[in-house]
């Protein structure tokens, strides 16, 4: 969470304890409840930001050099470009790349692929971490909870040759599983990691396994927000276990969930570019081929770099409207979103 | 992705298994490959490339050749003469250091630990028989090609040697890095000027030619072997088992699988190698009458993955190959979890160096060479180098002959004082002679005794490790064998600069080898394959070689 939505949250945290129900009535959400803000002149308004736009320059500088210029390198998208010619030199085509890009039948496999392993994705890994720390901060013994807490976070700091390695060992043809049921004489087919039909299943498995802890502490974060006063009132008006999960807790993480939500499809078109090459080859190129490893085969296998880099810009622009599409359909529905215009 | 993680000692070379054939199969093919505008001829940046021009004779350096020690296996066909006796008497080839005393950088890539550059006791040796001095730059070997990928794309940080694995060669190579980069040597080494570098005119014609690119001489060979890849059996645990194998044909050798898999052990690792050499896969092109054929057209090709197909099918691939796990398929084989692999023939003595210390029994055997269908086999001929390596283009024409006199030292062959020292370091330094006059390597040559300078240039092979019993007479004599049924594929030693946009038409069928022999593909899809291939650029590309054909 930015500086800015840290402090965003705290202005708006005072005076509205229900938030949608006072949104979802108002005509513009943008300007609930403020007095209109006097326009300042651009040098008051220095003065007054002048220490926090400093503390910001470092990490603007940074997103200048390693992100902003690199973007003006996506030109090669429109040429016919090689490294050993240059930008200045290679020359332009027009948009001859997308067009190869969109009537190419491989990309649109992939992008099927990449679409169909999001949206698993989304029903079955991203509800994991909530419930996870619902149940979590259900635990009142501290030191449980941080052992809990520990063993879940550990497998995020694995990297995924090591995640595949573990799973293949456990559900591989050779691995832990197999050979309990061959020694068991229960036959010898089991074999996960290369059955094409249930590699989403494995995927996402994995997914749970290696990120699902890690992706609790957002949620864990917003929950020790909640005051213990609510939880107290509720429960002195009656309201027993599942109520006040469903009248306190699920709306004080609600914000969070959507702002995950709004990031997550932003990052639909991307699923995991390590996760995937590393299994490409055990189940196949026909569900395993994502936009992201399509784009690596093209451009730097066989150096194809204005073809890639055409495809990843189609990627980058469809991701780019997907987040503005959420973030506008969040203001909406009286959430504040990834940002909001003041 | 291809990894090679072994550790290596004294002299010993990384020979790619799979990526030779993996890279032809590519399409991505040995050769460079030119942008569309270079391809149109416009040449902005002065590169005037011919794809397929053949370098003529003066181009190519004279062939002396100079025999210090006499073989006890000698060459047959090409195979790599073997040795079976150090000789006590060293022959100095090079009497003076070459060397101005200048201080040259190099880029070599290392599969193995990076040795120390201060006080280095080795580095110190060369440098004193070169009489300058190279500052070397490694990089791991298994990440090497992107390092080199970034480099050449940046004429700045160019060394002046650069080290190029054949299987690293970045696409757009022959026709726009080389000409660019690297210094055209066609008027230092052509025809009888090599007589000036004697070592180097002991390097046969064919690797010469397999280094020149557009018709011109850029590289600097390191030989490769004639006959790449061996099909190796645990002849120790099959001994172990009571089973004598006897392959004549594909279906033994399926049989032979089949009967070792069982428990926690299987017949083979993935056998797709195998599979194309018994059924004589052509490389890339093959002539069929008068029209050329490509690989992913022949019968032989079908013929080999319904081969695969059905070794897949019979459960006696290891279930972790099945998975694609190729890099760990050395260790399952080593270890004793599968028991027939595909490998490359310098993984032999490499596999006794990392085991015979463990297991004094081990001992990986390869099967004498067979066709699928039990005729005589046809082995294609390896490609004349594995690895070069290029000098920095620059007009200062005393460097050039400097840096060649420095290969000249470096390539003296099994005999010279100079092999001594470049493979095995100083004596009491980095070894000691053992009561049988074999060299023992000390503590001190694993750390500093890497190979570095082998990578830049290195004489024409020689089997010489003595150190295993038994090796030098059962790998040569299996050489010799395979050798007499050796064949020269089309376009054999010549780089050939396909065009850029012919790169990617050959992607499918490395995805579809592995679904068809996992089965989760079938013979129909490779014929729309071969259908899809014919149509986005394959009739161009057969009508680009043809040419090039034509011509010859």
């Amino acid at each position: 969470m930015s500086l800015g939505q840290t402090l965003r949250n705290r202005r708006d945290a005072t005076p509205s304890p229900d938030p949608v129900a006072e949104g979802a009535g108002a005509p513009a959400p943008s300007r609930r409840g403020r007095p209109p803000v006097r326009k300042l002149s651009l040098r008051t308004r220095l003065r007054r930001d002048g220490a926090l736009l400093l503390m910001v320059l470092p990490a603007v500088a940074l997103l200048v050099v390693f992100a902003y210029v690199p973007m003006l390198g996506n030109v090669i998208a429109w040429q016919s470009y090689s490294p050993y010619t240059g930008f200045v030199d290679s020359p332009f085509v027009g948009w001859a790349n997308f067009v190869r890009v969109f009537s190419n039948p491989l990309f649109l496999d992939a992008v099927q692929n990449t679409l169909v392993i999001t949206a698993f994705q989304l029903v079955f890994f991203f509800p994991v971490p909530i419930v996870l720390a619902l149940l979590l901060n259900s635990i009142v013994t501290p030191r449980v909870r941080t052992t809990i807490q520990s063993i879940v976070y550990l497998p995020h700091f694995f990297s995924w040759v090591l995640v595949v390695t573990v799973f293949q060992q456990i559900f591989g043809g050779a691995g832990l599983i197999n050979q309990t049921l061959r020694e068991a004489g229960l036959g010898s087919g089991f074999d996960l990691m290369t059955n094409p039909d249930t590699f989403l299943v494995l995927l996402t498995m994995q997914s749970v396994w290696k990120d699902a802890g890690w992706g609790i502490i957002i949620f864990l974060a917003a929950l020790s927000t909640v005051p213990p006063e609510q939880y107290e009132a509720a429960a002195v008006d009656g309201a027993n276990r599942w109520r006040r999960m469903w009248h306190v807790t699920l709306p004080a993480l609600r914000p969070v969930i959507i702002l995950l939500l709004i990031l997550r499809l932003g990052d639909a078109l991307t699923v995991g570019f390590e996760q995937l090459i590393l299994q490409r080859g055990a189940v196949g190129a026909d569900v395993a081929e994502v936009i992201d490893t399509y784009v690596y085969y093209q451009g730097v296998i066989y150096g194809d770099w204005s073809f890639a880099a055409a495809a990843g810009l189609v990627k980058g622009v469809v991701s780019l409207l997907l987040v503005l599409g959420a973030n506008k359909l969040a203001h909406v529905f009286g959430e504040s979103g990834v940002y909001r215009k003041s | 992705m291809n990894t090679t993680t072994t550790t290596r000692r004294v002299g010993d070379v990384p020979v790619r298994r799979r990526s030779f054939l993996g890279m032809v199969a590519a399409g991505a093919a040995v050769a460079g490959v030119p942008s569309l505008l270079t391809a149109c001829g416009s040449g902005g940046a002065g590169t005037a490339t011919t794809p397929g021009a053949t370098a003529s004779a003066d181009v190519l350096p004279t062939y002396v050749p100079v025999d210090y020690v006499e073989p006890d296996y000698p060459s047959v066909n090409g195979s790599t003469p073997g040795y079976e006796t150090i000789p006590t008497e060293l022959v100095q080839s090079v009497p003076e250091a070459p060397g101005s005393g200048t201080t040259f950088t190099a880029m070599t890539p290392l599969w193995g630990t990076i040795p120390p550059t201060k006080g280095n006791q080795y580095y110190e040796a060369v440098n004193g028989l070169l009489g300058s001095t190279i500052e070397f730059q490694i990089t791991d070997g298994n990440t090497y090609g992107d390092k080199l990928a970034t480099v050449l794309a940046s004429a700045r940080d160019v060394p002046d040697w650069v080290t190029v694995p054949t299987w690293n060669i970045p696409p757009r190579f022959g026709s726009e890095i080389v000409p660019n980069l690297f210094q055209d040597l066609s008027d230092h080494l052509g025809g009888d000027k090599a007589k000036d570098y004697p070592n180097l005119a002991n390097i046969p014609t064919d690797v010469w030619r397999f280094c020149t690119f557009n018709g011109r001489l850029y590289g600097l060979p390191f030989p490769g072997e004639v006959i790449t890849d061996a099909i190796f059996y645990r002849k120790d645990v099959l001994d172990e088992l009571g089973i004598t194998p006897d392959v004549q044909d594909g279906q033994d050798l399926l049989d032979l699988a089949k009967e070792l898999t069982g428990g926690n052990r299987w017949g083979a690792e993935d056998l797709w190698n195998t599979a194309a050499i018994i059924h004589a896969v052509p490389p890339r092109w093959k002539l069929d009458g008068d029209k050329l054929v490509h690989r992913v057209e022949t019968e032989e090709y079908r013929a080999a993955l319904e081969w695969n197909a059905a070794l897949f099918a019979s459960g006696a691939v290891h279930p972790d190959a099945v998975a694609d796990q190729a890099g760990d398929a050395k260790t399952r084989f080593q270890s004793g979890q599968s028991l027939i692999m595909n490998d490359g023939v310098g993984a032999w003595h490499e596999a006794l160096r990392d085991n015979l210390g463990s297991n004094p029994a081990y001992w990986q055997q390869p099967f004498a060479p067979f066709a699928a269908d039990g005729g005589t086999p046809v082995l294609w001929k390896g490609q004349p180098a594995n690895i070069f390596s290029f000098l920095k283009k620059t007009d200062d024409e005393d460097r050039i002959r400097e840096l060649l006199a420095l290969a000249n030292v470096l390539a003296a062959p099994f005999g010279t004082t100079e092999f001594d020292v470049v493979n095995n370091g100083v004596e009491g330094v980095h070894y000691t002679r053992g009561a049988d006059g074999l060299p023992v390597p000390t503590p001190l040559a694993a750390t500093e005794l890497q190979p570095t300078y082998v990578f830049l240039v290195s004489p024409p092979l020689a089997n010489t490790r003595v150190q295993y019993p038994g090796y030098v007479q059962t790998s040569s004599e299996w050489q010799q064998q395979a050798a007499e049924y050796l064949t020269e594929p089309l376009f054999y030693a010549q780089q050939i600069v396909e065009p850029a946009q012919y790169a990617a038409i050959g992607q499918p069928f490395v995805d579809l080898e592995k679904d068809i022999s996992r089965g989760r593909k079938s013979m129909k899809d490779l014929d729309q394959a071969v259908e899809t291939w014919r149509a986005s650029g394959g009739e161009e590309l057969r009508s680009f070689y043809q040419e090039i054909l034509d011509a010859q």
